[in-house]
């Protein structure tokens, strides 16, 4: 298992670089933003100085050497547009992104496998059809709109919820509820398909007519097999939301990463954007390695090989063990 | 011999599902357990209350650094409120008024002399006196630190300030400066213990209001001063929050989320609670008048009375905004009340670019019009009528919607020379409350906003910028007409009215500056 692991995270390291590489470099070509961040009739001499002053003006590979120098020294610059360090704005925002996205795609798990176990039960059923339409819905409806909708309704219009912010645990419930539409409407479909083509397979036979219950054979036998689909997507979908809800969290003031990202591409605010797609790239490299320990658990097929290391079992060790077993001749 | 092997006693196969599910519950569970708050953040203290006001901004202020008080997101929190100038603009009047100075007078070409308060400290205990006040003004128009106010109200000239004692203060300028107090007030006084190698983020200032916590991301807490030179404001507390929506906003004070919403839009849904005001913002398109075909006066006229400008205020403001004449509006020194705004004529409009396609102006070329995306409400559907009604007089208009950066360099020197004939839809506001301001970045020629201007032009604004009083005035007057007579380098739309949401729960009247300068001791608990 540690072999793995560390496989997996030295081969994770290149596709880091190359994303880290790429968001400084396409960043700086966008140009210099001194005009940005210097009144509009500022005058030739404080750009020059706004420029020499934040390293603009250096060949791109000069600033590439010293962003590099920076980050292993845990350095990742200043944010031009707040004047804190980057890399606290970024470690700031990404808890809140984390426990949104966390609780966000539990609930959406949870939910997509009860509701989709019970369509496939039986398909084209009425439960099967009203579950597809509803997910298939969920899964289109555009969040901005589910977003401003639900405020009107659950907030303005009935007052059981907060329209937006972060104080109180009712404050969790609508951004939770419009994040939570797309995943679940996806993984729906996929639980419900996955199952489907479980519950029809010969062992299923063979455990009802063994009299197991309809609730044991769908959590024991049929959904561990269904699993494996549904948690790519998830993991899928899970990606997307550490990327950061940006919508949601521009419209409730979630004080998370994505709008962070987004404010500061729009402000060309260089050091901020490349902290923040550290931590995200770094993030997502770890969830991709978490969902493959997943799979491993889940089907005893794919899990990293222990061949190289059978063992013997000598009489005497066996003896040892009260193992039953004859010596060779 | 055999071997054999019973199926009991081989070892037990592990079952990995019970742990992964238990990991795999314990997870949810704590992930559950710990969001009964978010990271970093600590709950409001929140319900309506007469110790407390509640703002709701458009955005998380990026810094409170006072020398950056000219920015609208930073301004909006600390003018004011947490640090103060010597001398306060009057948004109504607008007259000067004293503020940390009681007194200053012109004593010398290009020199003033104020009189301070005596009996004022900053809110860490440290005295304000004239050597404070000289440091403050050196910190922000003098030093290295690139302020934004430097850049906006004094340019590339410095000034010189000596304390000549404990309350009596001279500052010098490169040359006769008549406005020099009014471009004081932007400057925010701090205590000579303000870092001078860096901006800081949370200021210390003789103001109302002190800094009591901010929670980045989330809010912004201010408390009463207790040692406060002048009358204590009515609230205790204020804190700030921000959404980027202004449905949402809106929504906050209709829920009484807030008691005050910034920024809003007339269809935000404040409704009754929605309060219009005269802001200082202007909108016009400025046309390069140096490529054709916009290098004919014709062409530029034609442009001037192809926009119903009524009409768009009337279909995408709801009525509020005012048709415009010239750069400022009402109020700002230099506004002229005779000017006559652009009629609304097609057939005027369609005769005069006839008339130089005759005459053999390539009226045919394609023309630019650049508009930023979200620069103030429905931009985009202006942007569209006026891309249709240009189109109707026979130019060949295309719109190009771009980001902020984008339009930038549209808007500013070194302009965007690659792409032909620019008609590039300008939002200007003119917080200063003197045309100045307006006019030597936008009509000079060598203005950092100006894509053209005359040498005779140049003159006229360089008198004016010297001149006092009536005569100030007068010339300023004469400046906006010459521009639409003999320049007319713009067309200008509307002067815009911004909107605020006022919760039933609080006295306040807005003007023009509250989008930049929300003075927290005017607002009151209702009734």
């Amino acid at each position: 298992m540690w072999t793995f692991l560390r496989r997996r995270i030295i081969s994770s390291a290149l596709p880091l670089i190359v994303v880290i590489v790429g968001v400084f470099a396409l960043a700086r070509l966008t140009g210099n933003p001194a005009s940005l961040y210097l009144p509009l009739n500022a005058t030739e001499q404080m750009r020059t100085d706004f420029t020499e002053r934040n390293g603009f003006d250096d060949p791109l590979l000069v600033q590439m050497a010293n962003y590099f120098g920076g980050v292993l020294r845990l350095d990742f610059g200043v944010s031009l547009r707040t004047g804190e360090p980057a890399g606290e704005m970024v470690l700031r925002a990404f808890p809140a992104t984390l426990q949104l996205a966390g609780v966000t795609m539990l609930l959406a798990v949870v939910l997509a496998v009860i509701v989709g176990s019970w369509a496939a039960l039986k398909p084209n059923g009425i439960v099967d059809r009203i579950s597809s339409f509803a997910s298939m819905a969920a899964a289109s409806i555009p969040d901005f709109w589910l977003a401003i909708m639900g405020i009107w309704v659950f907030a303005i219009t009935l007052g059981w919820v907060p329209t937006s912010g972060v104080d109180s645990p009712t404050s969790w419930l609508l951004p939770i509820a419009v994040l939570l539409m797309r995943p679940f409407g996806v993984l729906v479909q996929i639980v419900r398909g996955a199952m489907v083509t479980s519950l029809s397979e010969p062992y299923i036979k063979l455990a009802r007519s063994k009299g197991a219950s309809e609730v044991r054979v769908v959590s024991r036998h049929a959904l561990r097999n269904a699993a494996a689909p549904a948690l790519t997507v998830a993991g899928d979908l899970a990606v997307g939301l550490i990327n950061g809800a940006v919508v949601v969290e521009s419209i409730f003031g979630w004080p998370g990463i994505g709008k962070l990202m987004i404010d500061s591409i729009l402000q060309r605010d260089f050091a901020v954007l490349q902290a923040a797609v550290l931590l995200t790239a770094v993030s997502i490299f770890a969830l991709n390695i978490l969902i493959d320990l997943g799979y491993a658990l889940l089907d005893a097929r794919v899990r990293p090989s222990d061949r190289a290391r059978k063992r013997r079992v000598t009489p005497a060790a066996a003896q040892e063990r009260k193992l039953n077993v004859q010596p060779t001749r | 011999m055999s071997s054999s092997s019973s199926p009991s006693t081989h070892p037990q196969s592990r079952n990995p599902r019970p742990g992964f599910i238990g990991v795999a519950v314990a997870a949810g569970s704590l992930l559950l357990l710990s969001s009964c708050s978010v990271a970093n953040s600590e709950p409001s203290t929140g319900t309506s209350s007469a110790d407390l006001v509640r703002i709701v901004l458009s955005q998380e202020p990026p810094t409170l650094e006072p020398c950056e008080a000219n920015l609208t997101s930073t301004g909006v929190v600390v003018r004011s409120n947490i640090t103060e100038p010597l001398v306060e603009r009057n948004p109504t009047t607008g007259d000067l008024d004293p503020l940390l100075a009681t007194d200053w007078e012109a004593t010398g070409d290009t020199e003033w002399t104020f009189t301070l308060r005596d009996d004022v400290t900053f809110q860490d205990g440290t005295p304000f006196n004239a050597e404070a006040a000289a440091f403050a003004i050196d910190r922000a128009v003098n030093s290295d630190l690139g302020c934004n106010v430097e850049g906006y109200v004094f340019g590339d000239d410095d000034l010189v300030v000596t304390a000549v004692d404990e309350t009596t203060l001279t500052v010098s300028t490169v040359s006769p400066d008549p406005i020099l107090p009014l471009r004081l007030s932007f400057v925010e006084i701090v205590p000579p213990s303000t870092d001078t190698a860096a901006k800081v983020r949370e200021p210390v200032g003789t103001g109302p209001y002190a800094v009591k916590q901010w929670d980045a991301g989330t809010k912004l807490t201010l408390e009463r001063n207790a040692d406060y030179w002048g009358d204590a404001p009515a609230y205790a507390e204020a804190e700030y929050q921000w959404r980027a929506e202004g449905t949402v906003r809106a929504a906050m004070v209709t829920s009484g989320e807030a008691d005050l919403a910034m920024g809003l839009g007339a269809d935000d849904g404040a409704g009754d609670l929605g309060l219009d005001y005269p802001n200082n913002e202007t909108v016009a398109l400025r046309l390069t008048a140096e490529i054709p075909p916009l290098d004919d006066i014709r062409v530029r006229q034609a442009i001037n009375y192809a926009i119903d400008k009524q009409g768009i205020t009337d279909s995408l403001y709801q009525g509020a905004h005012i048709p415009a004449a010239q750069l400022v509006p009402e109020g700002i020194v230099g506004h002229n009340p005779d000017l006559e705004v652009w009629e609304f004529d097609v057939a005027a409009a369609t005769a005069l670019v006839d008339e130089a396609r005759a005459d053999g102006v390539p009226v045919d070329e394609k023309i630019t019009m650049v508009a930023r995306n979200a620069q103030f409400p429905k931009v985009s559907e202006m942007s569209q009528v006026l891309q249709e009604q240009l189109t109707q007089i026979g130019l060949n208009v295309e719109l190009k919607m771009v980001d902020t950066t984008q339009h930038l360099q549209y808007q500013l020197r070194p302009f965007v020379t690659n792409e032909g004939p620019i008609a590039l839809l300008i939002q200007h506001g003119n917080q200063a409350g003197d045309a100045a301001f307006s006019v030597e970045q936008y009509m000079t020629t060598t203005g950092a906003q100006s894509v053209f201007g005359t040498p005779e032009f140049d003159t006229m604004l360089t008198e004016a910028s010297v001149l006092t009083g009536d005569e100030r005035e007068t010339a300023y007057q004469d400046i906006f007409a010459y521009q639409n007579e003999e320049i007319v380098q713009f067309a200008f739309i509307a002067h815009q009215t911004g909107v605020i949401g006022k919760a039933a729960t609080v006295d306040y009247t807005p003007n023009s500056s509250s989008g930049d300068e929300l003075r927290l001791a005017e607002i009151t608990p209702a009734g």
